[in-house]
Formats: C-alpha cells, structure tokens, sequence
C-alpha cells in the first residue's frame, strides 16, 4: 500500500477519458429520458464553469467565491440581450464571456497581491453585489422575477432545439473547453501557478510575478463562468436572481474538491456525479444542497485529491507507474553579458526600531567568490532577502547588471538575472525533481518542454541527471540542497546569493560543491556566499565580508580575517578555535 | 432627535454583529483559520431559540443559557469533524470544510424548518420605552445589555483566568504554547465551543428584531468578515469595533436611501478598503505564521 500512497506521476488520462465519453455518448443516445437529458445538459454547463475554476482555485490556489455570479452574469448578459433585445447567439455568447472578465480584472488587480483570505472575501462581496443588483434593477434584469423568453442558440440559421441536439451542444463545448483547460494546466501557466499556489515566496524568488499570474488565471476563469451561464440560459430560457446566489457557487466548488482539485476530467467526473445525486436523493427534495455539504466535508477530510486522485492511485496500484519519457537535454542559453555584476551601497533596513542592516556596501563582481560571514542574528540573512527582493531597503541603492533596482520585487530582480537559495531547501511538496527545477525555468522559456530540457541539463551538471524521476519529498539533505542548487543554476544566473550551501554536508560533498562554485565563478558568475563553516568559505572566497549587529565591520581578502581583531572578539573567540 | 434614534437602533445590531465576529476572531486567532461557518451557527442559534420556544414558555433571558450551552456542543461538534482532521494541512481545507458545515446546516435548517422568516421570544419584553423622547424598543436595550455582559465575561475570562491564559498562549503560538504544556487541543475545541456560543447567543439576539430564516448566515459571516478585515484582521477589540461601525453605516444608510442600497455600499467600502488599507483601519493584528 505504501508503495501506491506515493504518486508522483499521473497515470496516462487516455484510456479512461475514451471509456468516459463513451459511456455518456451511448447512456446519451440510447437510454436518456428527455429530462435525464436535461440534466446532463445542466451537468456539461458546471463542468463548464468549474474548468475556470480548477485553473484559479485548483491550480493557483486563490479560493474565488465569485465564479457562481460570473456565471451569473454570463446568464444576464444573454439573456437580457436575447430577450429584450433579439441579439443572437454569436453575439450573446461572446459577450457572456467577455463582461465577466471586465468586472474580474479591476477586482483582482486590486485584491490579487493580499493573503488568499481577503481574496475570498472580495469575491464574495462581488457576487453579493452582483446579486443585489439583478434583484434591485428590474427595468433592467426583470428584478426577482427576472426575464423569460430568452431565444434559442441559432447556429448558421438552425435553431438547436431542446434535448439531444443541446445537449451535444453544450457537450461539444465541455469538450473544447476541457481540452483548453488541459492544456493551460500542463503548460507553463498551469505548473506556474502550482508553484506559486504552493510557495508563493519562493516563485516569486524563482521570477514568477504573482499576481499577474493570478490575474490571468482569474481572468479565465471569467470566461469559462460566462461561457457556462450563458449556456445555462439558453437551456433554461429563463433568467433569474436565482444564477447569483450562492448555491451555484457551493456546487462549482463541491464539484472541483469531490472530482480533484486542479483537474480538468475531475471537474467532469464531479460534474457528472453530483448533478445526479439530487436525482437519488429525492426525498430531500430542495434540501439536496445537504447531501453536497455532507460530500464536500468527506472529501476534503478523507480524499484531498478527490475521485480522480483516487482513480489515479487505484491505477498505480493495478498497472504500475507509467514510465515517463526521458527528456532530451538542452543547455539554458547564457545571458545577455552583464559584466557590471551586483552593486550595493549603503543599504539600511529595521524592524520595528531594531537596525537589522546599517549601512552595508558590498560590489559583487562577474567571475568573483565573496563570502559573507558574522555571528548569529548579525543580519546575514537579511542582506540576502533584501538583495533578493523579500524585503525592501529602508535605504540605500541597488543596482544589477548596471541597470537600478533598488526595492524592485523579488520576481523582477529574478528575471534580471540573480538566483538565490535558502538555508532550508525549498522544494514543492510532492513534484518530482524534474519538475521542480524545470519551475525554475517557466519564466524563461516559452513552454513547460523545453524548461524540463533545460532543467535536465542542470541535473546533468549537477551529476543528480538520475534523480531526474524521482520526487522532491523524502531526498537526502545532501541531495535536496543539490537539486535546489540545480534550481539556482538552470536559470543561469549572472549572481548567485547562497545561504549555508554546506551545511550538513560531508568533506566529500563540500570539496565537489567547492569544485562547482569555482568553476561558476570561471565562468563570469558573481556568487556572495553566506556560511559558518571557515574551513570551507576561506579557500574559496576572494573577498570576506564580516557583519555584527547589521555593521560591516571586516571588508577585505579572505587570509586577513582569522586574524582581525574585531572579527575576533565579535565572535568572542569562535573564529579563532575553529 | 432622529439621529439619536439611529444611533440607537444601530447600537443595538452592532452589539450583536460584535458577537458573531467576536466568535469568528477568537477561532480564527486559534487556529489561523477562517470558520466560514460562523453566519449558519448564528442562524442556527436563532432556530434553537426558536424551537425551544414553545418547550420553554418564558421570557428569551431564561433561553439563553440553555442556547448557549448547546451551540457550545455545536461548535465542539464543528472542530471535531471540520478542523482537527485538517489542522496540518493548509489554511484553505479548512476554510472549504466550514464552508461544507455551513451548507449542511443552512439546508438542514431548511429541510426542518421550511424557508419562512421566524421569530424568537424577546429576551424581556416586547414594550417600547419612551425616554426623553426616544422610542426604544425594550429587546433594544436588552440586546446591548446582554451582548456587552457576555463580551465583557468573555475577555475577563481571556484577561483574569488560567484557561484564558492558556487560551491566549494558544492564539499566540501553538507550538511554543505545546511546549509550555498547555493542551493546545483541548484550548483549540474550547475555543471553537466559545465562537459557536457567540454566535448561538447573536442568534437569539436577532433572531426577534430581524427575524430568522435558513438562509441569513451567508449576510452574517459576511458583516462578521468585513467587521474583522475593516478592524485589522486577528484583533479582538478591533472586531468589536468594527462591527459597531458596519452596524452604524447600515442603519445610517437605510435610513436615508435603502437597505440594498446600504448594503452595496458596505460592500462597495470593503473593496475599497482592501485596495487602500489592506492591513484594516488599526492595522493588522497577527500575521501569517511560517
């Protein structure tokens, strides 16, 4: 059993999509009653709608609370042109889509870059508003009673009438949606907003802007609401206030959890499923929201990754994991040349009344080794966040490859060309190793393939190219700091900042790391080294910094400071007996 | 004359908006986590009080303790099956577990109840005082009077008391506290046992002025939402605060133009807020925990 609890590679979707599809198409054609009909329509119109909501929420990790009013607003929006003013299909249906995207823009520019938390209350407010509005404008929306006579979808001239005919309609649409929605998560923006969902401090480190990303997942997200409610409308062929309340939204959400967040054939499966289950718990009547609540809860609580998480698993377990295919290797192309390196003067930052850093100035030139050095809590960690970008400088100025960046955010100095590491490897929880350093690419390249050909090559340098299939969870300290190093390296950076990289590492490791970071710096890397470990820094480093409480107090060559004073008696003797 | 009025009026629904975001603070506080289900428990304490009703023919004062009592189990109830399994995993099972709560209770209600508004017994009486020319109405002052004891009880138990201390360390750092040896989970149900009795006790506080239906919690977790995010999220006097002041802008505005309107409004104010003063408008108690 412990060996099918631990999946790092989805099995192959084929197989069991075609038997899917198979199964509605004949349960479609040969035994649906025209209201079984009806439901499966109304069935394809939430896949629908959850497909953007597995992008924002399943993949990006942002809970929108507002994808049930979109829908809604993509329902008013067709039927409102439709009804009262004779507008077709081809019209309506893009405009369904395009209003919700209008009103999500300005709202998640504003809220995108706040904790999740706000996010949902945002979104909720929206549909809230969304809501009183259709309810409090019936010249417009028809008020509570909302508006009938909605027109039918007419496509080239034909009117698609109710039954079969819609409903392939709309599952053609289901169909096209899935495969976008697909593909958008296993591309670049799908893995890009995995990584951020799981650590937003470190994609930002690894240059992914946060919050353009959620805006764009937010966005499409929108545009499959829309899609859907504008779809909802011509099956129903009315519209009322009823689309923006908030059990349309508790189903999109019970749907994405019970199928599996983040997956476009869960959204399907729990579309399906869930949509029929009022249909077997008749006796509640109205009441079937209960029976979502009761799957949600049991879901969240007992299968995190949702029935398709549970298949997957069931089909390790039955078939083995499918071998993946090995990547060609492909070294990253080296930067434009930036000879200038990294620049600071004067840098100055405190918290709360406490001065973390005082006036520190340190020139981080192409081809050189500096290491930073000091006892603890003398501000060495923070130089690193605020010369990566996790914290912003009271004072002082910053600049790299001779372009200005002081307070730029962590994503801009990344892109602009600085990598850093962590003391405690930063890797996602469950991605394999590939994966996870091919992350370090997705701002870079223009697709996921080519950042894994990239991120291969970096293992390959790192001598771990084996490890390339295996997952990030449970890897030796030793190697975890490797493939974070590999993280830093495919990036091909023109400075590289890295906290502690040998600590807990044997004499052997740190004479091939040492090796390595020799060979970097032959190759123009600027690299600022924190560490404690002397026997290691010194023969490396050309210039040594020394820090206490936030001061330089020790700038010069390495063979100098055993024997400072200062330096000395900051560490109280330390340095001396080590 | 007539502002004193409002002003009235609004005091009276702040106390009891004070209530049901005093309960959703003091969870989150404990446990970093958003009880979404806190607006259902206070509909569901305002049902109880309801269907107690008839079984306890006196006045809603004699209801209360019996109310606040079986909300405590009910919130027990709530972190046992929609908290604790989730306590190591990120922030937003939880926040879809209570959502999951939230439904279940909302339509239960609906399926036992039926959608129509009710009514609960008036704390005292149903009489208007006429006091220097202001009408207010007795249930007024009774919900005031009964919200700031049971607030004032609760931070002398949080200020005075060993297990408010225990409870504070818990809110504060749950490992450090662990390690202290406190019963960080023992203080994490009591702390949910409190949040659903506030919530209980707003419910049968409103549930006679504003009548009850299954479906007025999803307003209540809003309000209780924003009074928290407005009086900077985690802050305990801040969430009072805050709830006084949406209380006092929905009355003032209702009264001039509309309740939908004041309600748009509230909204139109938070989005505003989230874009301008993110950290609430006395700052940002607790901040993400690494």
């Amino acid at each position: 059993m412990k060996r099918c609890a631990a999946v790092a590679e989805r099995s192959s979707p084929r197989v069991p999509l075609i038997a899917g599809a198979l199964a509605l198409l004949v349960y479609a054609l040969a035994f649906a009653s025209p209201y079984g009909l009806r439901v499966l329509t109304v069935a394809g119109v939430y896949a629908l709608a959850t497909f953007g909501f597995q992008i924002v929420f399943g993949l990006g990790g942002a809970l929108s609370l507002a994808q049930g009013a979109f829908c809604g607003v993509g329902a008013y929006v067709t039927g409102i042109l439709g009804s009262r003013y004779g507008l077709g299909f081809e019209a309506t249906f893009p405009l369904s889509m395009l209003v919700p995207l209008l009103l999500a823009l300005p709202v998640g520019l504003a809220v995108l870059r706040l904790e999740s938390h706000y996010f949902a209350l945002a979104t909720l407010g929206i549909a809230q508003v969304l809501h009183l509005l259709a309810v409090n404008l019936p010249d417009l929306t028809g008020g509570s009673n909302g508006l009938a006579g909605v027109p039918a979808v007419v496509l080239f001239g034909w009117v698609v009438p109710r039954g079969l005919p819609m409903a392939g309609l709309v599952w053609g649409l289901v169909a096209l949606g899935g495969l976008i929605g697909w593909r958008l998560a296993r591309g670049r923006l799908g893995r890009s907003l995995t990584m951020l969902r799981d650590d937003p401090l470190a994609a930002g480190t690894l240059g992914l802007d946060v919050g353009r990303l959620r805006l764009t997942a937010f966005g499409i997200s929108a545009l499959f609401a829309g899609a859907a409610g504008a779809l909802a409308v011509h099956t129903q062929r009315v519209v009322s206030p009823e689309v923006l309340e908030f059990p349309v939204m508790v189903s999109i959400l019970t749907i994405a959890i019970v199928g599996g967040r983040g997956r476009m054939a869960g959204a399907v499966l729990g579309a399906v499923l869930l949509l029929h289950l009022p249909e077997w718990f008749r006796f509640l009547e109205r009441g079937y929201l209960v029976v979502y609540g009761v799957a949600l809860l049991a879901t969240v609580v007992l299968a995190p990754d949702g029935l398709t998480g549970l298949l997957d698993r069931i089909a390790v377990c039955l078939f083995g994991r499918r071998q993946r295919t090995p990547v060609e290797t492909r070294e990253p192309p080296l930067p434009l040349d930036l000879p200038d390196g990294m620049t600071v003067e004067g840098l100055r930052k405190s918290f709360g009344g406490v001065l973390a850093v005082d006036d520190v100035s340190l020139d981080l030139r192409p081809g050189t080794i500096t290491g930073l050095i000091g006892p603890n809590g003398s501000g060495k960690s923070t130089v690193i966040n605020l010369l990566s970008g996790l914290e912003r400088p009271d004072a002082g100025r910053v600049q790299l490859g001779g372009r200005e960046v002081t307070g730029a955010r962590a994503d801009r100095l990344a892109r602009a060309g600085l990598a850093r590491s962590f003391q405690a490897a930063a890797l996602p929880a469950g991605a394999g190793v590939l994966e996870a350093v091919a992350a370090a690419r997705l701002a870079f390249d223009p697709d996921a393939k080519t950042a894994e050909a990239h991120a291969g090559w970096a293992l390959g340098r790192l001598g771990i190219g084996e490890l390339a299939a295996h997952s990030c969870d449970g890897l030796p300290a030793a190697l975890r700091r490797r493939v974070e190093l590999a993280r830093a390296l495919v990036r091909r950076p023109v400075v590289l900042l890295l906290d502690e990289p040998a600590a807990g590492l044997t004499d052997g490791e740190k004479a091939d790391l040492a090796a390595l970071l020799r060979d970097l710096a032959g190759e123009g890397m600027a690299i600022l080294l924190v560490e404690h470990d002397m026997g290691f820094l010194l023969p490396l480093a050309g210039r040594v910094l020394c820090l206490d409480r936030g001061r330089v107090i020790y700038d010069g060559p390495a063979g100098g400071v055993r024997h400072d004073p200062v330096v000395a008696a900051a560490y109280l003797g330390r340095v001396a007996s080590a | 004359m007539a502002a004193l009025q409002l002003l009235v009026n609004g005091v009276a629904l702040g106390a009891a908006y004070a209530l049901v975001a005093l309960g959703f603070v003091l969870v989150l506080n404990a446990t970093s986590a958003v009880n979404f289900a806190q607006g259902d428990l206070v509909m569901a304490g305002g049902l109880l009080a309801v269907a107690l009703a008839p079984l306890i023919p006196l006045p809603g004062i004699v209801l209360l303790p019996v109310v606040l009592v079986l909300m405590a189990a009910l919130g027990l109830l709530l972190a046992l099956a929609a908290y604790l399994p989730l306590r190591r995993r990120p922030p937003v099972s939880v926040f879809i577990s209570t959502i999951a709560v939230g439904i279940i209770l909302q339509n239960g209600a609906a399926i036992l109840f039926g959608p129509e508004p009710r009514a609960a017994p008036p704390l005292f009486g149903d009489d208007t005082l006429h006091i220097a020319g202001l009408a207010v109405p007795e249930q007024s002052l009774a919900i005031v009077a009964v919200a700031g004891l049971l607030i004032g009880a609760q931070q002398w138990v949080f200020a005075r008391t060993q297990l408010g201390r225990r409870l504070r360390a818990t809110a504060q750092d749950p490992e450090m506290a662990r390690a202290c040896g406190v019963p960080v989970t023992a203080m994490i149900l009591v702390t949910f046992a409190i949040g659903a009795a506030c919530a209980g006790a707003a419910g049968l506080l409103l549930a006679n002025r504003y009548f009850v239906t299954p479906t007025s919690g999803g307003d209540l977790i809003l309000k209780a939402y924003i009074a928290v995010t407005v009086g900077g999220w985690g802050s305990v006097p801040g969430a009072v605060v805050g709830a006084l002041l949406i209380a006092l802008f929905e009355v003032g505005v209702s009264s001039v133009l509309s309740y939908p309107v004041a309600l748009g409004a509230l909204y139109l104010t938070l989005l505003a807020i989230l874009v301008l003063r993110p950290q609430g408008l006395f700052g940002e108690a607790v901040r993400r925990r690494g």
